[in-house]
């Protein structure tokens, strides 16, 4: 398929998919959809991040039925190889979203540790008024 | 004044009963938190036995988070001043004494205990760094002097004295992988006064250090890369 495009390609700058590829593409890009739906539907993913997957399935869905687009893309971005619009794209579009992810990441493991934090501490003033209660029992029951 | 000190602890079982007891020798006034790191030996229960407070971390999360854990706890309960020291022994408490004392007659904001900063020719140096760690030691020296616009010799001390003003800043930002580094930094460009303070440390009673070559050049670079960010960090306004 790839031979079939570049050969297409080196002719002229439009995209020429064969019905078959077409097909397939398109049936792709359904199941990935059906896919992420699915997840949502299992609490396996949330709606927020479902978003950026589901616009993504309907790109790959678009491309499918109209090659065309990806060739006007191309030629907006001023590059004559479609697939190398394509792959920077795509490329682009993943750096991103893993940029996106370390984002998300980082605020998350703040807020495990403020979590972690708050808890040890809640557990001190636990200690600290069992300490001036007048009770060693704490202490007690640590060295049992 | 009511006096903190807190100690990091992260699989300490061997060491942490007998600072603990030092500092309470040396500062019979302090409390004495220790703040266990998500230890998975006894370092909670020695340091019970030991008649500390302990703060238990539910997992390790690196030095970084347990000394915050350390600045909020001293917040939250209306500590006036607080010290943390390492749980290996190699800071002995008369030192950290020392560093509270200039606290407390507030000439600073914090206080660096420094292994290298001279004493005079009446010290005498205890402590030796390896090749690696000297190279380590010196470009940090040199880059966070840069950024600062003072003076440091020892950049990576765990032996501090800070008052309230710290405790804010440093109970909300400390950063948990360069936390001695990048909290010097912070702690200038916010502001505060920071003073090293020449301090006896001695050699680290047992295990060794973690440092190999190729760790330390790309700790090296982390931290170049971290004090660098550092600088374009936007300040805040303090909070009290």
């Amino acid at each position: 398929m790839r031979t079939l495009v570049l050969a297409a390609v080196s002719e002229s700058p439009k995209v020429h998919l064969t019905a078959q590829t077409r097909i397939i593409a398109a049936v792709l890009a359904l199941a990935f959809m059906v896919l992420v739906l699915e997840l949502i539907r299992r609490d396996k993913l949330q709606e927020r991040f479902s978003v950026v997957w589901f616009v993504a399935g309907l790109g790959m869905l678009l491309g499918a039925a109209f090659p065309g687009l990806l060739s006007l893309v191309a030629d907006a971005m001023g590059v004559r190889d479609t697939n190398v619009a394509l792959f920077s794209i795509v490329l682009l579009f993943l750096i991103g979203l893993a940029l996106n992810f370390s984002v998300t990441m980082s605020r998350q493991a703040a807020q495990i540790t403020r979590l972690a934090q708050e808890r040890a501490l809640e557990a001190v003033r636990e200690q600290a008024t069992s300490g001036e209660d007048g009770g060693e029992s704490k202490r007690e029951r640590l060295q049992s | 004044m009511r006096t903190l000190v807190f100690i990091p602890a992260w699989n300490e079982e061997d060491s942490i009963a007998a600072v603990i007891a030092d500092v309470r020798d040396c500062m019979p006034e302090a409390d004495v938190l220790v703040i266990d790191d998500g230890s998975t030996d006894s370092t909670e229960v020695r340091a019970g036995e030991a008649g500390a407070l302990v703060a238990t971390l539910p997992f390790n999360q690196g030095l970084g988070a347990a000394l915050q854990t350390g600045y909020l706890y001293a917040l939250r309960q209306g500590y006036d001043i607080c010290a943390h020291l390492d749980a290996d022994g190699q800071h002995p408490p008369a030192e950290v004494a020392r560093l509270l004392e200039e606290v407390r007659a507030d000439r600073a904001d914090l206080v660096i205990g420094s292994r290298y900063r001279d004493r005079g020719p009446a010290g005498s140096d205890d402590y030796k760094a390896t090749f690696s760690r000297r190279i380590g030691i010196g470009v940090f020296r040199f880059f966070l002097t840069l950024a600062t616009r003072q003076r440091f010799t020892d950049t990576t001390s765990g032996m501090r004295a800070a008052n309230r003003r710290a405790m804010v800043l440093f109970s909300e930002r400390y950063s948990p992988d360069f936390a001695e580094i990048e909290s010097l930094q912070l702690a200038v460009r916010e502001g505060l006064r920071v003073e090293e303070l020449p301090v006896r440390m001695l050699e680290r009673a047992g295990g060794s250090s973690f440092l190999t070559p190729v760790r330390s050049a790309f700790f090296i670079f982390k931290g170049l890369v971290v004090l660098l960010v550092g600088q374009f960090r936007p300040k805040h306004a303090e909070a009290e």
